[in-house]
């Protein structure tokens, strides 16, 4: 393998390999703003100039391919002097409206000024004024001031999506993005652009003034839009979950989500949402009282009990562990899924099939419900994955629910059910790939209990001789359990007692 | 025009005065198309290749890199069509020697554009024209018809089997569309934007084909070079040095132009070897009455300035180099005692500025300070680091930027600032307060 030096480190490259990314599969950090991997190679932002030895000028990391024998330095004079001087000619335009930024806080402007900008000002010097402000479509917002004009977000239409909706426009430091189509996105991929963007340049109206970032709670997880199960991260704070984005996994999503699953968090924030277990009080439908956790498990054990039947009706997005124990507690009767699917599948990331966990169902020997049929047991957390005719007619005992909307008043039992956003397990996606979704600390109302812990109890309180099982007891169970249809179930450590992170990631975006 | 001139040669503008030599009729039984008859009836392409190696012609559209050189690199056997792209965008202040020939003698540019292309096997050529140039766009298109009718453009031409077609393709205003990789993003429809090389554009050009650009002036010569050798041009001028093996000369001749504050501006054509006081004094007839000369660009408005003090330099690549400018477009541009030099300081500028594509963050911002800090100066409001901060952003500009056109930017001013310190300086300290006011 040919050999290249940077910063007195000796490496191996495969050829083509460019500078960068032998530094950073090395865990050098050159900065970079215009640089994306999932795009082509811009060269316009300059930042990302290093010192080549025998070479006179600084060259681009970005671009320029390592050679063997080269010996690149990153923090020479030479190559400090040059990002420094970029640094300082971005800033000679830029608003410095941080206070008012959302980018704040994750802004790769701020981080490299903060890491080597020149201390003080030398642009005192009318800046020259750009628009603010300017709706690019429905759902994101552009400020040509903040913009440095590092074209990620144009070569994203260009390259990924192909929709070609964005293009630089006039010339100079009065060049800008312009939406090229009639004010909106043909791409159901375009709020890709916000997370693409360096700066604080484009932002999600969805997300628009909500919260500083260092206020928020991040949680690495997997959309649940569809089957697809792309790489997420969670934002949430003070019990709502305030936004997604993607993370990077080149098997799933590569960099990418689309923007239906980037919004479908709604249901995590109803205002509707159950809170607290309720019990029926009386024969007539509809008519429950509130009551605790511990009173309202040992009702579901006794009406489970009395109950003559078993069954599952749940929803696609449950867990593979929470069908392997609404399995374990009602597997005497028919075991049933239900998801919504779509007709939007594009070959890129969007997929038919709206249940994130539909093939871990149908591995777990659950079968889509075609038609309402009474169930023991019933886990919906989307009102449209389990549609009302299916619920009701499921006539549950025990019912895990999301919203009150969405409780069959029928059930003898109900479970508030927190979302996908507050728990922890695992979820097939449309490729057999088995991947954790986690549990935000700062998502969903206080106090609501795991519906695998509930389901624990019940099954305890079915069973006096069954011995306890530990989350990873059940991880192991489903391992074996859904390893003859092909799922490989990967390690993964879940720690749902104690606190996460709360830092923001230093940059969100590349 | 006085005695004791350095003399003339005409061949680029052997028609300039000729009435009507932009028709087919005037023009070839004056010697049009007959290279390119030679050239297809009796030269293989790399013959022709082989003669302007020897000729040792270097490019006019500014940087002088070797033509014969440059067409050894064309990729072969791609499976892709070649293409020859003349460069005829123009816009460089000070520069109107490729209008002339547009204009004046349209054939032979078209001439000049079939025998390259059968040089490098080119299957089509694009004249990029620059869009200000309405009566160069329309000589070319009317030559191009004509050259059709007459058997010369298209299919099988004279008859052998040898087949170029030759279309016109206006700009729309940019002076980035001259650089020739922004000039490709044009051609193919796009914005201007220089590409960061490599891939260079012999392998990798418009429509992603091998292509080879080059200046309207230097393809023009290529007639004359086949119909003569490569070695008659390269006697013509300023021989290579003998002790430099990669030296070239400056062979041939050259049309040089004299703009701005002189008595006779001008385009003429010479065997390099004038000097710039000749050229500026002699030809340009010297300053206008009762001024002085003060600073001279010598090719077009982005090469560093010269004082009149250092005139007696010969018109050459290399003789100017080394005394710290460049030939450029070898289109002289005079400024006299009245010109105030922080305001043309604020000019270039705002120029370069103005037509930076906006791609570089160093071009686009640069550019601009550049002219904020000049505006200042000039306007009185000069601060005391003002000359250390411009000299910190020339370093910051030039070189770090995909294309040169930052370079180019930073050349001219900077010169001016060094060589003119002391009007910078006057305009930077406030004027003595009156005694006993
Ligand atoms: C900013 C910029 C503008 C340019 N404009 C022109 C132009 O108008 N005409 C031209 O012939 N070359 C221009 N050039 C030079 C071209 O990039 C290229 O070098 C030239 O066309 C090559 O032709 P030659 O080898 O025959 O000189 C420009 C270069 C730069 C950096
Ligand atoms: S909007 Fe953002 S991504 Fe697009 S060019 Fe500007 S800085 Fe880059
Ligand atoms: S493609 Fe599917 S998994 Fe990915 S973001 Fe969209 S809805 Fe979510
Ligand atoms: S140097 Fe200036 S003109 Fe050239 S590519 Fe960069 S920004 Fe554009
Ligand atoms: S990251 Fe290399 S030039 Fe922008």
């Amino acid at each position: 393998m040919p050999k290249i030096t940077i910063d007195g480190r000796v490496l191996e490259f495969a050829p083509g390999q460019t500078i960068i990314q032998v530094a950073q599969a090395n865990g050098i950090e050159i900065p970079h703003y215009c640089y994306h991997p999932g795009l082509s190679v811009a060269g316009n932002c300059r930042i990302c100039m290093v010192e080549v030895e025998k070479t006179p000028k600084p060259q681009i990391a970005c671009y320029v391919q390592a050679t063997d024998g080269m010996v690149v330095h990153t923090k020479s004079a030479q190559a400090t002097e040059a990002r420094a001087g970029v640094m300082e000619m971005l800033l000679v335009n830029h608003p410095l409206d941080c206070p008012i930024c959302d980018q704040a806080g994750e802004c790769k402007l701020q981080d490299y000024a903060f890491d080597f900008g020149h201390p003080t000002t030398r642009t005192p010097v009318e800046k020259t004024h750009l628009p603010k402000n300017v709706p690019f479509g429905a759902k994101i917002v552009y400020d040509g001031e903040r913009c440095i004009k590092c074209t990620r977000c144009v070569r994203f239409t260009d390259e990924i999506t192909q929709t070609h909706e964005l293009s630089m426009g006039a010339r100079g430091d009065k060049e800008m993005v312009i939406m090229t189509s009639k004010g909106e996105f043909t791409t159901p991929y375009a709020m890709n652009i916000i997370d693409l963007c360096p700066v604080g340049a484009l932002t999600s109206k969805d997300f628009r003034f909500e919260s500083r970032v260092w206020f928020m709670d991040f949680t690495e997880s997997v959309c649940t839009g569809c089957a697809r199960g792309c790489n997420v991260t969670v934002g949430a704070r003070g019990g709502r979950v305030l936004r997604m984005t993607p993370r990077e996994n080149q098997d799933v999503n590569r960099w990418w989500m689309c923007d239906a699953g980037r919004l479908g968090y709604g249901h995590a924030n109803a205002p509707t949402r159950l809170t607290t277990p309720r019990v029926r009080t009386s024969a007539r439908a509809g008519e429950f009282a509130e009551v605790g956790w511990e009173d309202a498990i040992d009702a579901a054990v006794e009406a489970l009990r009395d109950a003559a039947r078993g069954g599952v009706l749940a929803d696609a997005g449950a867990t593979l562990e929470e069908l392997f124990l609404l399995k374990a507690v009602a597997g005497r009767g028919d075991l049933k899924y239900a998801s919504r699917v779509g007709q939007d599948e594009d070959g890129f990331l969007i997929v038919n099939e709206k249940g994130a966990n539909q093939r871990g169902a149908e591995a777990l020997g659950f079968a889509r419900a075609a038609a309402p049929a009474p169930a023991a047991l019933l886990f919906v957390e989307r009102g449209d994955a389990v549609p009302k005719a299916l619920r009701d007619g499921a006539d549950p005992v025990v019912a895990f629910v999301t919203d009150g909307a969405d409780v069959p008043p029928t059930a003898r039992v109900v479970f508030p059910l927190p979302t996908w956003a507050e728990r922890d397990g695992l979820l097939a996606n449309v490729d057999g790939i088995v991947q954790p979704i986690r549990r935000c600390r700062a998502a969903g109302p206080r106090d609501l209990r795991a519906p695998l812990e509930v389901l624990e109890e019940i099954r305890l309180g079915l069973d006096a001789a069954a011995t306890p099982w530990t989350h990873a007891d059940v991880v192991a169970a489903v391992r074996g359990a859904v390893a003859p249809a092909g799922l490989a179930v990967p390690e993964v450590e879940f720690a749902p007692a104690a606190p996460r992170t709360v830092a923001a990631p230093a940059s969100r975006t590349r | 025009m006085a005695t004791g001139l350095y003399p003339q040669t005409k061949v680029l503008s052997k028609n300039f005065d000729v009435p009507n030599a932009h028709t087919l009729a005037v023009a070839r039984p004056r010697g049009a198309y007959q290279s390119l008859e030679k050239a297809l009836r009796t030269m293989t392409p790399a013959q022709v290749t082989e003669e302007v190696k020897k000729s040792r012609l270097r490019g006019r559209g500014g940087a002088g890199f070797p033509t014969g050189m440059k067409w050894s690199f064309v990729a072969k056997n791609t499976g892709k069509p070649t293409y020859l792209v003349m460069n005829a965008d123009e816009s460089e202040p000070g520069a109107f020697k490729d209008r002339y020939l547009m204009e004046r003698d349209p054939h032979l540019v078209v001439e000049g554009a079939l025998v390259s292309a059968y040089a490098i096997e080119a299957s089509a050529v694009f004249i990029y024209v620059r869009g200000e140039y309405p009566n160069s766009i329309r000589r070319l298109e009317g030559a191009i018809a004509e050259a059709r009718a007459a058997g010369l453009v298209g299919k099988d031409i004279l008859g052998t089997k040898f087949s170029c077609e030759v279309w016109v393709h206006p700009g729309a205003g940019a002076y980035i569309c001259g650089e020739e990789t922004g000039l490709l993003e044009s051609l193919e429809g796009k914005r201007g934007h220089p590409r960061i090389k490599p891939p260079f554009p012999a392998v990798e050009g418009v429509f992603r084909c091998p292509t080879i650009i080059n200046n309207v002036e230097t393809l023009s010569h290529v007639p004359w070079i086949v119909a003569h050798g490569g070695e008659a041009f390269a006697k013509q001028g300023i021989p290579p040095d003998p002790a430099n093996p990669r030296s070239n000369g400056s062979t041939g001749t050259k049309l040089m132009g004299v703009s701005g504050q002189v008595r006779n501006p001008g385009l003429w054509e010479f065997e390099p070897g004038i000097t710039l006081r000749e050229l500026v004094y002699g030809y340009g007839g010297g300053p206008l009455p009762g001024r002085k000369i003060k600073a001279v660009i010598p090719g077009g408005i982005s090469m560093p300035v010269l004082l009149d003090s250092e005139l007696d330099v010969k018109m050459g690549f290399d003789e100017l180099v080394k005394v710290g400018s460049g030939l450029g477009t070898g289109t002289a541009i005079v400024m006299d005692d009245t010109c105030d030099m922080v305001e043309a300081c604020v000019n270039i500028a705002h120029f370069f500025g103005h037509e930076s594509c906006g791609q570089c963050t160093p071009c686009r911002e640069g550019c601009h300070w550049m002219e904020k800090v000049f505006r200042r100066v000039a306007d009185g409001d000069g601060q005391p680091g003002d000359l250390d901060l411009l000299e910190s952003l020339f370093k910051g500009i030039e070189g770090r930027t995909i294309c040169f056109l930052a370079d180019a930017a930073v050349w001219p001013v900077r010169s001016i600032v060094r060589k003119f310190r002391g009007e910078f300086l006057a305009k930077m300290t406030p004027a003595p307060t009156p005694a006993g006011a």
